[in-house]
């Protein structure tokens, strides 16, 4: 799993993911993840273009990861997923729970 | 008529480790693939089966060390049926209950996955100890077929 990590503007920051997220990638994508709601963030946008694949374990995260969004008061989105990882989403009756948009720019845009 | 020119098995013997589980997935899907379910139907066949050997590393393994899974894959032109053999502690029926998915938390989700995706979903516990999870999954005409050979 490739993970990068930019503040492309104050306070907004992309986590862009690049591989399957399963069992094994999960707790990577938790340790870099979680960490930036503790930094001056108002807005966290993971990026899922590049994610082919996700299953429980990465949803977990994403729920964790919401959970603290919630607690701090910050806007946390999912972008660029595509067919297959929505269609999990979808399973979990989970994809109305998160924000999720299409493309990265374009939630950057609407700030 | 064999869908793949073939009849029998295909048997995969990994290590119950999460980094051999894109093998399992691979095959899935191609074994999917072969018998026509649509890509929906294969992604979330995919999902499942991943999620039960998940669920063997993290439970049946758990504490228990390096450990294998043993996955029989019978494909047929009508359904696929996997068998998911494990040698360690032993399945917890409670393990194979659903959550309440109206409550927002991590983790209990593979479970709901599985159920969701298969038909049919059995476990036994053979001699020698450790769980076999049979879980079958039909074509959607066969599903349709059963339907209606049932309503008459």
């Amino acid at each position: 799993m490739n993970i990068q990590v930019n503040e492309k503007r104050p306070g907004i920051f992309v986590v862009s993911l690049a591989g399957e997220l399963d069992m094994s990638s999960s707790p990577q994508v938790r340790s870099v993840l979680l960490p930036i709601f503790r930094k001056k963030v108002s807005h966290l946008i993971v990026d899922l273009a590049e994610v082919p694949y996700i299953d429980s374990s990465g949803i977990a995260t994403f729920v964790e990861a919401l959970q603290l969004a919630r607690k701090g008061n910050i806007r946390f989105s999912l972008a660029g997923a595509g067919r297959t990882v929505e269609s999990i989403f979808d399973l979990a009756y989970l994809r109305n729970v998160f924000e999720m948009a299409p493309d990265v720019n374009r939630l950057i845009d609407g700030e | 008529m064999a869908f793949v020119g073939f009849t029998g098995p295909i048997i995969l013997d990994v290590p119950a480790d999460p980094a051999a589980m894109f093998l399992v997935r691979a095959l899935v899907g191609k074994i999917s693939e072969r018998i026509g379910f649509e890509a929906e139907e294969i992604d979330q066949l995919v999902l499942a089966v991943d999620e039960a050997c998940t669920n063997v590393i993290r439970h049946a393994y758990a504490g228990v060390g390096a450990g294998r899974i043993i996955l029989t894959f019978t494909p047929s032109s009508d359904y696929f049926e996997v068998m998911i053999r494990d040698f360690g502690k032993g399945a917890d029926p409670a393990g194979f209950e659903g959550r309440d998915l109206d409550e927002l938390r991590p983790g209990g989700l593979g479970i709901h996955f599985i159920k969701s995706v298969v038909d049919n979903l059995e476990y036994t516990v053979p001699p020698g100890g450790g769980t076999v999870l049979k879980m079958m999954k039909f074509m959607p005409k066969q599903e349709k077929h059963k339907i209606e050979h049932t309503s008459q």
